[in-house]
Parts: C-alpha cells; sequence; structure tokens
C-alpha cells in the first residue's frame, strides 16, 4: 500500500502503516512516542540501542518494508572545522558510524531502497566529495547496505525534475511553499538523524532545525538569480533565510509578507517550522552520545564538549523535539526570551501552531529513559554566560 | 660578495632620496627628515647588532636631483656597514640611468646595485629587478628582485573596516606566494621580494610583518624587509613597543635562514599547471595558481619551455592552461600522460580524443575518458579562471588528499615539501586570521596527513620545536597530528619521517 507521507504525519492513514501512532482526538495535535536510552559509544552499544528504541516505537520494518528511506543527515559548516581537535561528528556533526548503523538498520527492516542526503552550506559537488574533503569515508555508508545512494540536494535532482513544490499546510508563517530537490519528493519514508545542540539563532537545533539544510542553495542561498534557480551555489542561505534580505529567484514562492521582522531570531523558527509542516517527517534519531553544549558549531568561549550519553528518538517531531529539549534542561513550551529562546521564538511551538504536533509533554509518550532521569543540563557547560569566561572557569565535564 | 643564498637583506631607507620620498607621500610625519637623516647615520646600524641581518639595500639613484647628495652622504653608512661584514646594494629606480648609478656604487665600494634593466656591461655586479610582467626571467644575476607585490593578509575594504570578499564569500587573501612559487620554479637564483607595508602612520603589529616574511619563505622567496616610517621613528626613539616588533621581524627571518634546508624540498604537489606564462597566459595562469593556493589545492608549477620527460611524474592531474595549443610532441606527452591515467583539463577546442562521461557535478568543462585517465575541455574559450580551480580540485576529489587542515582559518599559503631522498616531509602553512594568535575556545589546529608517520616535529616561530606523537585518524585513513595551544600561531610547520620513502 502506497503511504501518502502527509497522512501519516497527521495520524490519520492507517494504523498498519506508523510504528506506533495513536490517532490524535478531534481538535487535539498530532503526537508520537519518543524513545529515550543512554549510550556511550558509536559502535556496537549504539545498535544495538537504536534497534531497540526502534521495536519500542513499533518496529521498523512496518514502516520501511519495500519503501524509499531518506535520512537528512547534519553536516552543518564547514568541512574544516573540528571543536578543538575533536572531530566533527563527535562533536557537531553526525558520527559518520551512526548513519552507517541506521542504514544498516534500515536495509534489515527491509527498506527497498535507502538514500542519504544534505546540503551542506555551499556545497554544489556530490555529497561523496564533501565527505572525502571532510575526511568522512563514504565507503562506511555504502558498505552499510545495498542500494544505498548520496545526495547533494543543494543542487538539482537528477532525476525526473530538478525541484519539486512543497506547499504549506494552512499557508505557513513566513514561505507558503518551498521548491526543494525532488529527492524529498521521490521518498516514501523520511528520517531526520542530528546531534543534540543548541542553536545561536534557534535555540536549540534538533530533527526540525536539520530540516534548515534541505533547502537547496541555488535557490535559497546567497547571490542566486533573480528570476531562476542558480546551476551552482554561490553562498550559504544567510541572506533568504537570516536576514531577509532579499526574496527568492522569481520562480520560487516568494515570502509572505516581505514587511514582516527582518530579525534572524524571528525568521529562522518560522523557516524550519514552515518546513517541517511541509515536508512530513516519519522518524527523528537524535544522538547525544558526545556533542556541544552553547551553540550549533565551536563558538570560541560559549561552547563546550560534552558527554551527555543519550539517544533520543520518535515518530512526530515536534513531540521527538520537545523531549530532546526536555532532556537538555529547557522548557520545550518556553516563550521567546526565556532559555534556549532568548533571542528568538520557539520554533516547537510554531510548528504547534501549525499542526504537525504537540509539544506539550504532558501530551507525550515517553519510554525508555524517564526525561528526569535523563535530564543532562546544557547551560552548565555553555551558553551566554559563558560568553566572556577563560577556559579554567568552566565547569569540568560531564561523562 | 657573499653567497645570496644565505642573505637576509634589509631595505634601509636613509638619506636625501628617502626624504624627498617622505615628503611626497600623504600622512608622513613632521619629523620625516630626521628620521631619514638619522638612519642615513653610521650608529643606526647598532640596530642591527645580534640580528640575522647581513645585506642592506639602500637608496641609490632615482633621477632625481638628489641622486648625488644621497651618494655622497651614504658614504658613511656604506663604509661602517662593510666594516660589519655586511652586503650593502644600492637601489636604483627605474627612472633613473644605471651608468652612472654602478659607476657611483663602484667608487662607493657598494656590492652591488638593483636595476631594473643595464644596457651593456656593468662595473659592479647588477642584481635584475623586474615587475610581475615581462620578468626577465633568463638575465643573468645572483638574485631575481621582484617587485609590484603585495602586503600579504586578508584584504580589508575601502575604509579598512571589513575584509573583502572572494568568489565564495569568504575573505579575500593577498599573498605573494603563488607567484614567487612560479618564479622559483623557472630560475635556480634566489628570488627576493620586494613591497613595503601598508599604512599611512598607523602602526603595521609584529604579527603582520612575520606574515609578510612567512608567506615569501614559505613559497621559496625571500622579502626585502622593508619597515614603515612609523616604526623607524620608533625604534630610534628606543621605545618598546617598536623593539618587540623588531625583535619579532628579526626571529621569523632567522627561523628560515636556519631552515633553508626547506627551499631544496620538491612541492608534493598532484596538481601541475602547465604554460609558458607569457602575456595573457600569465594574467590567467597565474590567477590559477594564485586561486588554487586560496582553495588549499597543493600545486607544482611547469614551465613549459621547461618540460621534460620526467616533469610529470608523480603528478594525478594537470592544467594545461595557455591559450595556444600545445605543440605536437608536448601534445603527445600531454595525452600520454591521461592514457597512463592521468587527469587533464585542457582549453577550449582541443580535439576530438575520448568518449563523454557524465561528470557528478556542474563543470565548465566536458568530460571524457581516454585510456586509464580523464580528459576535461573547456566549454567555453575562455574559461572563469575561478572555476578552473574548483572544477580541478573537485575532478581530482579530495578523495587524493595528502593533507588537510582543521580549525586552519582562512589559510592561503600552505606548502607541502618532500626532501629530496624522498624520506622526510615538511607542512608549512600561515593563518592571515588577525585572530589567530593566542588561545581561542574550540580552535585548536588538527593536521591530517596520508602518509604513514609515528612523530612529527612541530615549528614555531622563536620556540624550541616539539616531538608530537601521530595519531590514527577516527574512522579515516591516515595519521593526525594535535597541534598543542602553543602552536597556535599564524605559521606553524611539521617536519615528520616518513615510514616508506616515497619517490620523489
Amino acid at each position: 500500500m502506497k503511504l501518502d507521507r502527509r497522512e501519516f504525519m497527521a495520524g490519520i492513514s492507517t494504523a498498519g502503516a506508523s510504528l506506533t501512532r495513536t490517532e490524535p482526538a478531534p481538535g487535539r495535535l498530532p503526537t508520537g512516542p519518543v524513545a529515550i536510552a543512554r549510550c556511550r559509544d558509536y559502535g556496537e552499544e549504539f545498535l544495538s540501542r537504536t534497534a531497540t528504541m526502534f521495536d519500542q516505537l513499533g518496529g521498523l520494518g512496518r514502516l520501511v518494508k519495500g519503501k524509499t528511506v531518506t535520512i537528512k543527515i547534519n553536516l552543518t559548516g564547514s568541512t574544516a572545522t573540528r571543536m578543538d581537535h575533536t572531530p566533527a561528528g563527535r562533536a557537531f556533526w553526525n558520527h559518520p558510524r551512526t548513519v552507517g548503523a541506521v542504514i544498516h538498520l534500515l536495509d534489515k527492516a527491509g527498506a527497498r531502497r535507502i538514500r542519504v542526503v544534505e546540503g551542506a552550506w555551499t556545497w554544489g559537488a556530490s555529497l561523496e566529495e564533501f565527505m572525502w574533503k571532510a575526511a568522512w569515508n563514504p565507503k562506511l555508508l555504502y558498505g552499510a547496505a545495498p542500494r544505498v545512494e548520496l545526495i547533494n540536494t543543494n543542487i538539482a535532482y537528477k532525476g525526473s525534475k530538478p525541484y519539486t513544490r512543497f506547499p504549506v499546510p494552512q499557508g505557513g508563517h513566513l514561505f507558503p511553499a518551498f521548491d526543494l530537490n525532488s529527492a524529498y519528493a521521490e521518498t516514501d519514508v523520511l528520517v531526520s538523524m542530528t546531534k543534540l545542540k543548541e542553536h545561536a539563532t534557534a535555540g536549540v537545533t534538533l530533527s526540525i532545525k536539520n530540516y534548515f539544510g534541505i533547502t537547496p542553495t541555488t535557490i535559497y542561498g546567497n547571490k542566486v538569480p533573480l528570476d531562476r534557480p542558480s546551476l551552482v551555489p554561490y553562498g550559504g542561505r544567510n541572506e533568504i533565510g537570516h536576514a531577509g534580505s532579499r526574496q527568492p529567484p522569481s520562480s520560487s514562492p516568494p515570502e509572505k509578507d516581505p514587511t514582516s521582522p527582518r530579525d534572524a531570531g524571528y525568521r529562522i523558527p518560522r523557516f524550519i517550522a514552515d518546513l517541517a509542516a511541509a515536508v512530513p517527517m516519519h522518524l527523528q534519531l537524535i544522538e547525544g552520545i558526545e556533542t556541544i553544549a552553547g551553540a550549533e558549531l565551536p563558538r570560541g568561549p560559549l561552547t563546550a564538549f560534552i558527554q551527555p550519553g543519550l539517544l533520543v528518538a520518535g515518530t512526530n517531531c515536534v513531540s521527538t523535539d520537545a523531549v530532546a529539549t526536555a532532556v537538555m534542561g529547557f522548557d520545550p513550551m518556553a516563550p521567546k526570551g526565556t532559555a534556549p529562546f532568548e533571542g528568538c521564538d520557539n520554533t516547537l511551538l510554531l510548528a504547534q501552531e501549525l499542526g504537525v504536533g504537540t509539544c506539550d509533554l504532558k501530551q507525550i509518550e515517553v519510554i525508555g529513559v524517564p526525561i528526569k532521569e535523563a535530564l543532562f543540563n546544557f547551560r552548565q557547560y555553555g551558553g551566554p554566560r559563558f560568553q566572556r569566561m577563560r577556559p579554567e572557569g568552566r565547569p569540568g565535564r560531564k561523562s | 660578495m657573499s653567497d645570496f643564498k644565505s642573505m637576509i637583506p634589509m631595505f634601509w631607507p636613509g638619506g636625501p632620496l628617502e626624504a624627498a620620498r617622505q615628503n611626497k607621500s600623504a600622512g608622513s610625519s613632521e619629523n620625516a627628515g630626521e628620521v631619514s637623516g638619522r638612519w642615513n647615520r653610521p650608529e643606526a646600524l647598532r640596530l642591527l647588532d645580534g640580528t640575522p641581518i647581513n645585506a642592506l639595500v639602500i637608496p641609490w639613484a632615482a633621477g632625481l636631483p638628489e641622486d648625488a647628495e644621497q651618494q655622497k652622504t651614504s658614504l658613511p653608512l656604506a663604509e661602517a656597514a662593510k666594516k660589519r661584514g655586511l652586503t650593502v646594494l644600492g637601489w636604483v629606480e627605474k627612472a633613473a640611468d644605471p651608468r652612472p648609478a654602478a659607476a657611483a656604487a663602484k667608487s662607493a665600494g657598494l656590492s652591488g646595485i638593483i636595476a631594473t634593466a643595464f644596457p651593456g656591461q656593468a662595473d659592479v655586479p647588477v642584481l635584475a629587478c623586474s615587475g610581475r610582467d615581462g620578468v626577465p626571467w633568463d638575465a643573468p644575476g645572483s638574485v631575481l628582485v621582484l617587485t609590484e607585490n603585495v602586503w600579504p593578509g586578508v584584504s580589508m575594504a575601502a575604509g579598512g573596516q571589513d575584509s573583502s570578499s572572494g568568489p565564495t564569500a569568504a575573505p579575500w587573501l593577498d599573498s605573494n606566494g603563488w607567484f614567487v612559487q612560479m618564479a622559483c620554479a623557472r630560475i635556480s637564483a634566489p628570488v627576493w621580494l620586494s613591497f613595503d607595508p601598508p599604512g599611512k602612520g598607523e602602526i603595521v603589529p609584529p604579527q603582520s610583518y612575520s606574515s609578510a616574511i612567512c608567506d615569501s619563505e614559505i613559497a621559496g622567496g625571500r622579502w626585502i624587509i622593508s619597515l614603515d616610517a612609523r616604526l623607524r621613528a620608533d625604534l630610534l626613539a628606543g621605545l618598546d613597543t617598536a623593539q618587540k616588533t623588531w625583535k619579532e621581524i628579526c626571529a621569523a627571518a632567522a627561523f628560515f635562514e636556519k631552515r633553508s634546508e626547506w627551499k631544496t624540498f620538491a612541492s608534493r604537489g598532484e596538481m601541475g599547471v602547465l604554460s609558458d606564462f607569457s602575456r595573457d597566459n600569465f594574467d590567467f595562469g597565474g590567477e590559477i595558481l594564485n586561486l588554487m593556493a586560496r582553495r588549499d589545492l597543493l600545486f607544482r608549477v611547469l614551465w613549459k619551455s621547461q618540460v621534460t620527460a620526467r616533469s610529470f611524474e608523480g603528478l594525478k592531474a594537470m592544467v594545461y592552461a595557455d591559450k595556444e595549443k600545445p605543440a605536437p610532441a608536448l601534445r603527445e606527452k600531454l595525452i600520454d600522460f591521461v592514457q597512463q591515467g592521468g587527469l587533464l583539463l585542457a582549453g577550449y577546442g582541443w580535439g576530438p580524443e575520448g568518449r563523454p562521461l557524465e561528470p557528478e557535478f556542474m563543470t565548465q568543462y566536458e568530460l571524457r575518458s581516454l585510456g586509464k585517465g580523464r580528459l576535461a575541455v573547456a566549454r567555453e574559450e575562455i574559461p572563469d579562471p575561478y572555476q578552473v580551480a574548483v572544477d580541478a580540485q573537485l575532478l581530482l576529489s579530495h578523495r587524493h588528499d595528502l593533507m588537510k587542515i582543521f580549525n586552519g582559518s582562512s589559510s592561503g599559503c600552505n606548502r607541502f615539501l618532500i626532501s629530496p631522498d624522498g624520506n622526510r616531509c615538511v607542512l608549512q602553512t600561515l593563518s592571515y586570521a588577525s585572530s589567530f594568535n593566542g588561545r581561542r575556545e574550540g580552535a585548536l589546529r588538527t593536521v591530517w596527513v596520508r602518509d604513514a608517520c609515528r612523530s612529527a616535529k612541530v615549528w614555531t616561530i622563536g620556540a624550541e620545536p616539539e616531538i608530537l606523537a601521530a595519531e590514527p585518524s577516527d574512522h579515516f585513513e591516515g595519521m593526525e597530528f594535535h597541534l598543542p595551544a602553543r602552536a597556535l600561531q599564524p605559521f606553524v610547520a611539521l617536519e615528520y619521517e616518513m615510514e616508506s620513502r616515497r619517490q620523489v
């Protein structure tokens, strides 16, 4: 049976298509169970813990068997950045072994085709080449299962058509629709894999913020033509995403209200909430074995390398991110001006407004390690109060 | 005359000519004339006590009425310099007639003059001097002096508040490294660079001077040290800040002189850039070198006039950068390079060889397979040199990278060298970021190399080397060196023995 992804997301498709899904009562927001597990390494333990979590969520086979599964990974920033000597995969990117493990599990569960996608910064060549540049070995991913593809979604899709339009249900906060690489349309199941992290602009960067990188920089990147996508990216997403200093090319839908605030703390949460509503996400896996506190990338004294030793997985991106936010020591329903959303609106509340899911912990079933036992207070290690602090002033790492 | 290879020259701008120059330049201080006079006195040479500087370049002729007075008043300075064992060279401006200048230099006992051209036979050694256009590569002389250089660093936009951007929106970097590499590939004589510090009276930080030395030395050349007017005045006044800057300049100069052996090492670049580097080909081929350096793409300069059967050894890829098609014999060599498994990026209208290949990314080249290799032919007559550098790097692929630097921060000057016996490697890197001086959290550098090696000496200027153990890369091939906080300096070099000898 062909699964309609939007129906899946809204919880109104057949129960057999979901992991474990409770159909929302009329007037109630969709939700899904969220599993939390402890995990200390990227090898066997990660593989077995993740397999258990997927079972706890209802079983991977029911979701992916015979399907094209797309994994949106997170390789934010440049290939040359590390947290001191710690490789990106242990600090602020997915770890390559976790991606390999998930590919393996998807294959074992019967996925017909597995695609790993990312639109890294300004990258215009193949995703495989980006990995080589970053000292990732793509063979690790290709070797994890047969039929694995790596796709750079920054650029035009090489298949049937380059870009596909994704309207935002209920009209969206910022954009009514997005033009995205057609790989996102040619998928049955979309998985968001990312680190458990804070974000300097959006407060937290979890499964939903990971979607910022699905926008092609040939359309939403700096210096693109006014009337059509560029052939190659010319820059990051600052102009259209953060600053709103210009609109996408006229070939793509413009912002709903170009007179709205041009402040990144207003724009980015709305931008990604709109994306979460437009592009249904079926499975989230947030890895916090090791990560950084304080920001999404190393930002001087603001950030610190930490080892929470946690995994969070779920089937509703708002609910999963809400639980992950709570695990980090924050209130997922916190308004703007409250940590971690000191300088921005709360993406989770904005996505909730669009009907994507609930971020009310009372409405979310948590499986495995309870939130209060998993709690790892990120602000003890990084964030605004460390802005001017020298390294010796930072508390020790928890491991 | 001394061995020019071990000479550390410094421009010594005193006397009437310097005073006249200062008077003409905007922003010069009121006491510029007095400072020029004092620098022209023998006592000023005390500044050189305990320093590695062993050659002075003094203003000698500029085609101005002050020339005669300059030469007369510089005599005591030149005499005192000789007594100190220093080599003294007279700088002859393009506007001056070099013949009387050479005669005057001989009677003054100077070791030689630096001049743009000299008709006939000179009475003293003449070091050829040239801008970047029309360099007399085959001119006789112990040294080639190059002018029209840039002050190395992050290029600042007008007003000096913001850095200007390159094609990737990354800050644009000014570096002479690519040009020096090009020159050193062409001639065996030492290459000296002449350029002055920027600014109109503002303080030039010590790091900026060190970078000027490193930028030239890493590429194989040598900067004729030139101090800004304010520093010269402050040194005479004995200011501590000026002394500190001066010490750093001397430390950097001494560092490279002590490691002059590195200049005998060969580039490990696996990308060749082949051109005659003349006229339009210099503009295009030179810009490709410049942009490859920005992208940390290690290259080797191949002069068309010097190509032999061995020139392509060790190369995986090559850019044929000339507008003109190669002569049949060279074309045959290039095709053979491809047939044997190499990648050739050739110009528009190259020829019909090969079978079409689908490139993995948007490129301005038409890709073909030929024998064991690939041929990339430009789709347009005049490709964008930036895109040539990008395409060359991507077509070669990062899977073949020999080294990577993490947290390198706006480097545009990396050189990876191998000793003539193929046993030892040196990686030199220079960051131009102004903040790259001292600890910044999260910013410690890691160097990855593909080679099998156990440990490396980590060199920074002004410190003893530190032995650092190599660590296997996390889920990737190769070895890593985790540079300590002490090495968080703009310049750092790693020197290591290879586990197995490489063919040079």
